[in-house]
């Protein structure tokens, strides 16, 4: 089942997993990565250097020689000496975190927006557009938190954490079991927190949810609020939530003051007091060597500090990876079938006992049949929720049929090279998109020459001329800027020219737009009369006029066809299409009123 | 990023408040938790003192050491015990200090709540809701994070304060050298808030480009596919994608170079601090221990200071958070009652008299209006946009005050009128139906919660034998999704509808959605509609022409004048504003158009 769209991209990360999607896209820089480990590692090196230069001064200067202050000096100059170089070295390191993190959320935003593209419609229409967005920016964004900081604190912090271990020896080798006492220890505590605070941030984050949902409920919903006089139990309402939130919060701080790697530090270094008092009682270890460790155990104090931080951010950065990766992997597109048939349509259309569902969901179409002869004009009428919009959708195989079949001249859509298919068929959504170009682009989208005369004949087939020329700039107008803004009307006949421009056999247009003037529903009768001529048309109306001048006029109830015909056949068979004229009946006096 | 621009634009509601004033205000929220406040700076003053003691003590034992004292031990289980204090007063202090805040947000969050829902739509009209609903809850999330990371701040000040004090007692000259330090970090610190603001807007901008083109291909996907145009969209999405990347990488490149600059400084201070601490122990003037006591000193001295500079915008977002909060909550209301009478029941007379009304100053939508609708009158409203329909609809359910004359119901004067129990008695379905998250029954029950199930069953099956109920999947127990979004215009306006048929209430007001319906769900709104004009006075701004002959009587406005009114055909015999009116808006709905529409077109279009 190949992607509807492949792009040539060098990024080919590993999909089976968040934690090998990341290593894979770690794994694409290791000259970074290098540069990284190296850095961190000797950045703390170099600060474990330090204390040994300490002590030095401290034996120098109770020696209260000539030598001393000499010794001091040297002692000072080292230490200065060694932090410009770590510093430049956590440049290095630094620097490397950042080209990763910002690679991390180019590489992966790439990648991701390719695989959207590659998605066929089916998956897109069940995708709600704010979903798709919230994961190509705050969960990319979260993948390049989980680098720089995440990662690079973590990595640095860790290494701060070894070095006491690895230098105490060198004083001492027995000094080395106060350190591996606290690093296990502090490891563990670590563990056990990240684990348990999790769930109290996510409740925390529910709540807050919780409370703004409904907090922006009744504030737009202020005028029934307000209508329905239920303030009073609105606000007790929102104090209830804005409790929750409240408690949530407090359950948070209480659980990170308990916190235990601080007493764990205090305790160390009570430890490691007593040990060297003890060496240097034994007279194992000089003055400087009491000295160099404390200032040594101090060390600790930065991964203390920083270690809870950097670990959630990791932890998010994880969850992040897991939700891009579900739409990654998110398995859709129909089989396209390249070797199928590729004629030119002549617009017969054959529904064949079509029963269709989304997913497990009970049957949103069920044993749909009628038929539709080359250059008919069909209306599909029903309530929202009919199904006429799935209808409307199995035609070009957005979605595939659970039994029955659809033919479209004679041939099964399945045994259609779904390209060709597709080139012929086009579908005017209810929800016009237009791009922010220029309207003569917008119209002559998909052509790779732009010719002028032939956007201005598409725009005056579809009435839309007059009102683009009367727009300052004309076709030249780019959409949505500068507060251009088109009515619904305006954008269904700009989509209408759209569609002139590729002159398919099959057109498909759900008019649901409204129009509010009689002048503005002549236009949009006009255009699309003009735009159903010469080829096969399905119209999903509401329009009642329209409806009267479809060849043939499919009823939708449920999911089911419950009756269809021309108009006169209608009046006959259905009670509710007879109840809708039946309205208009009443007001015979309008018909003396509209003789214009 | 809306956090960021947030506090950028002000709205017209928004003033100043004294600095004075903002802590005041700030203080008396607190001062309802006075005991949990005093607990909490019981701790503040252990966990700082602790903190100070612990290395002055560390030093004391280097120099028992080197002495070869007997007290070390009893220092050493001072240090324990200190350790066991920090632990535990610091836990009191994060505690009580989460409990005072979340309890101060929480009691600003239904503060803010209250006034905001207590305010006149006209107060919306200006302001989005949205930037309102940030006010509530980022806002006031905002003030709270400020005053736990101002707390931590104060924490370590007093910290350093005691550390001074124990400092000074060992070397004046030494604690003047380090504090002379202070100012290095000070500097460094404000340098890069000021690079990283530079940057950090050039990167956030590079960021709204790409979100922006995204938002756009996500959104139009659908015609991208259908022209099979993936390539072009892709190319022009990977353009914005590499310069948002080198853009960002610059702003991560300035923001990596803060660390190591301070790691140097700090060396560098450090290194001070050793030659001088040596020169003044081979003097003789410091004992080595105390020495010591400096260098740990370096460190701890520091990082306050660099967390002040640093945060010290933050600071000032929080206070200008305080501000917005108090603005909401201060905004004054236009609408205000001079009585609170309780008409017992309402007949639903509504008279106006020499009306005037203007939204804003100097643009008079209706001047010297009178108009008397008797009670259990169905009254229609005609006329272009702007011809001042909707406003009397919004005087009659007070929504807006107006500026003279009076507005009567029932005899009383409207501002008489205790104005929960006045809105009770009225129905209202305005032009955009909301609904609130939940089920179809709950928004029917919404206002009417002591309706049975049963009766909102019978009446739900009441208008057109329950076929509207057939597209909901689970009928009456459809979840109706966020603000309604899973029904359709139709449905919800049906819903509404219902609600209001429930509710039973002496006046009506339909505001009628102009947006397309299907055939089949109009002609069962037109049914409870029926129903509803039946039982209320009724005020209908119709846009439908079934509406508008449904009425007993069509009101013809143009420019806030009555200029015109009676029934459909009396007025269409007169060939006045309303033929015209008819013309524009409602022919297309006529039967005879219908008919004919086939006709006409075939001969245009030949």
């Amino acid at each position: 089942m190949a992607a509807e769209f492949v792009v040539d991209s060098p990024i080919n990360s590993n999909h089976r997993s968040p934690l090998l999607f990341i290593l894979s896209h770690i794994l694409r820089h290791p000259v970074a990565a290098i540069i990284l480990l190296i850095g961190a590692f000797s950045n703390a090196f170099l600060a474990g250097i330090v204390p040994g230069f300490v002590g030095d001064a401290f034996d120098a200067i109770l020696l209260m020689n000539d030598e001393s202050l000499r010794l001091v000096l040297n002692s000072v100059l080292l230490i200065m000496a060694s932090q410009i170089l770590r510093s430049v070295l956590q440049c290095m390191r630094n620097f490397a975190a950042e080209v990763f993190a910002q690679r991390f959320e180019r590489d992966i935003r790439d990648e991701l927006y390719a695989s959207l593209l590659g998605k066929s419609m089916s998956y897109h229409d069940l995708q709600p557009v704010g979903e798709i967005m919230a994961r190509v920016t705050n969960d990319v964004r979260e993948m390049n938190l989980m680098m720089n900081p995440g990662i690079n604190l973590v990595l640095g912090a860790n290494m701060f954490l070894i070095m006491p271990a690895l230098y105490a020896p060198f004083i001492h080798p027995q000094l080395i079991i106060v350190p591996m006492i606290f690093i296990v220890s502090h490891l563990a505590v670590q563990v056990y927190f990240v684990r348990r605070m999790h769930p109290i941030a996510q409740e925390v984050r529910a709540n807050f949810g919780r409370m703004n949902a409904r907090l922006a409920e009744a504030l737009e919903g202020l005028e029934v609020v307000k209508g329905a006089a239920t303030e009073a139990a609105e606000i007790s309402r929102f104090d209830g939530l804005a409790d929750r939130v409240r408690d949530s919060f407090i359950d948070q701080g209480e659980f990170e003051a308990r916190y235990l790697s601080p007493v764990l530090f205090g305790l160390t270094v009570v430890a490691a007091l007593i040990h060297a008092a003890a060496l240097y009682g034994a007279g194992q270890i000089g003055e400087g060597d009491v000295v160099a460790y404390l200032v040594l155990i101090n060390i600790f104090q930065f991964p203390v500090f920083i270690s809870l931080f950097s670990s959630s951010r990791i932890a998010s950065g994880y969850a992040s990876a897991d939700r891009i990766l579900e739409v990654i992997n998110a398995k859709t597109g129909l089989d396209q079938n390249p070797n199928g048939y590729r004629g030119r349509i002549r617009g017969d259309i054959t529904f064949d006992n079509v029963d269709f569902s989304y997913g497990d969901d009970e049957h949103v179409l069920s044993g749909v049949s009628f038929t539709v002869r080359p250059g008919q004009t069909v209306a599909i009428v029903g309530q929202t929720g009919a199904g006429k919009s799935t209808l409307s959708k199995l035609i070009n195989r957005i979605y595939d049929v659970d039994s029955g079949r659809i033919l479209v001249d004679g041939v099964d859509l399945r045994d259609w090279d779904l390209q060709a298919l597709c080139s012929q068929i086009s579908i005017i959504e209810q929800d016009i998109f237009l791009f922010s170009r220029s309207v003569a682009a917008n119209i002559a989208f998909g052509r790779d020459e732009v010719d002028m005369r032939r956007i201005v004949d598409s725009a005056e087939a579809a009435q839309a001329h007059d009102f683009i020329a009367s727009f300052p700039a004309g076709y030249d107008t780019v959409i949505g800027q500068r507060g251009m803004t088109l009515s619904g009307g305006q954008r269904q006949r700009l989509a209408l020219a759209r569609a002139f421009q590729t002159d398919p056999p099959i057109l498909i247009l759900d008019d649901s737009t409204s129009a509010i003037d009689s002048a503005t529903e002549d236009k949009i009768q006009r255009a699309i009369w003009s735009a159903a001529r010469g080829r096969t048309t399905l119209l999903i109306t509401h329009r009642l006029s329209q409806i009267r001048w479809a060849d043939h006029i499919v009823v939708l109830r449920r999911g089911r066809v419950v009756a269809q015909g021309a108009h006169e056949e209608l009046l006959e068979t259905s009670q509710s299409y007879r109840h809708i004229f039946d309205r208009y009946q009443d007001y015979p006096a309008s018909q003396s009123a509209a003789g214009d | 990023m809306a956090a960021i621009f947030g506090g950028l634009q002000s709205d017209n509601y928004d003033r100043r408040y004294s600095d004075a004033y903002l802590f005041r205000r700030i203080g008396a929220y607190m001062s309802s938790h006075k005991a949990l406040v005093a607990l909490g700076l019981l701790g503040f003053l252990l966990v700082g003192i602790a903190r100070a003691i612990r290395p002055v003590w560390i030093s004391d034992a280097v120099d028992e050491l080197v002495r070869g004292g007997d007290f070390l031990q009893f220092v050493i289980l001072a240090l324990t015990v200190i350790a066991v204090v920090e632990y535990a007063s610091n836990y009191v202090r994060r505690r009580f200090t989460v409990i005072v805040i979340g309890r101060i947000v929480a009691q600003m969050r239904k503060d803010c709540f209250a006034a905001a829902i207590e305010h006149d739509l006209a107060f919306y009209d200006e302001q989005k809701s949205g930037t309102v609903i940030s006010r509530v809850t980022s806002d006031t999330q905002e003030f709270g994070d400020v005053m736990l990371l101002g707390s931590d701040v104060i924490s370590q000040f007093l910290t350093v304060i005691i550390l001074v004090v124990a400092l000074v007692s060992y070397s004046l000259e030494l604690t003047a050298i380090l504090l002379l330090t202070t100012p290095m970090v000070v500097i460094a610190a404000l340098f890069f808030r000021y690079l990283a603001r530079i940057v950090t807007r050039q990167g956030s901008r590079a960021m709204a480009v790409v979100n922006d083109n995204i938002q756009e291909s996500v959104a139009g996907i659908s015609v991208a596919k259908n022209f099979r145009q993936e390539q072009m969209i892709y190319g022009e999405f990977s353009l914005v994608n590499n310069l948002s990347y080198r853009v960002n990488l610059r702003k991560g490149f300035v923001l990596s170079l803060v660390f190591p600059v301070m790691g140097v400084l700090s060396a560098l201070a450090l290194s001070i601090i050793i030659w001088f601490g040596a020169n003044a122990v081979f003097a003789g003037a410091l004992t080595a221990g105390a020495w010591f006591l400096f260098i740990q000193a370096v460190d701890r001295f520091w990082f306050p200071f660099m967390n002040l500079s640093s945060f010290w915008s933050q600071f000032q977002q929080g206070l200008s958070a305080a501000e917005r909060i108090f603005a909401l909550i201060d905004a004054e209301n236009t609408v205000l009652q001079r009585d609170n009478l309780k008409l017992k029941s309402l007949a639903g007379r509504i008279q106006f008299e020499d009306v005037a009304f203007e939204y804003n100053r100097g643009e008079t939508v209706l001047r010297d209006f009178n108009l008397d609708i008797k009670p259990g009158e169905n009254v229609a409203f005609v006329g272009h946009t702007g011809a001042g329909k909707s406003s009397i609809a919004k005087l009659i359910t007070r929504y807006y005050e107006f500026q003279a004359g009076r507005i009567l119901i029932d005899g009383q004067d409207i501002r008489s009128l205790d104005i929960t129990a006045f809105r009770s008695n009225l129905g209202i379905v305005p032009q955009q139906p909301f609904l609130f998250s939940g089920s179809v029954l709950d928004n029917i029950r919404y206002g009417n919660a002591a309706v049975s199930t049963d009766e909102i069953n019978e009446i739900a099956m009441s208008i057109g034998q329950g076929e509207w109920l057939d597209s909901l999947p689970d009928g009456l127990e459809t979840d109706v999704g966020e603000r309604g979004a899973r029904l359709s215009m139709g449905q919800r306006q049906l819903v509404s509808l219902l609600r209001v048929l429930l509710q039973k209430p002496s006046i009506f007001i339909l505001d009628e959605a102009t947006a397309s319906i299907d055939p089949f769900t109009e002609s069962q709104i037109q049914d409870a509609i029926v129903l509803i004009l039946a039982q209320s006075t009724s005020i209908l701004i119709a846009h439908r022409l079934g509406t508008v002959r449904s009425a007993d009587r069509i009101i013809v406005l143009r420019e806030g004048e009555i200029i015109e009114e009676g029934d459909h055909d009396a007025l269409m015999r007169n060939g006045g504003h309303y033929a015209e009116l008819y013309n524009t808006y409602f022919r297309h709905q006529s039967l005879v158009y219908v008919e004919s529409a086939k006709d006409k077109f075939a001969q245009a279009g030949d």
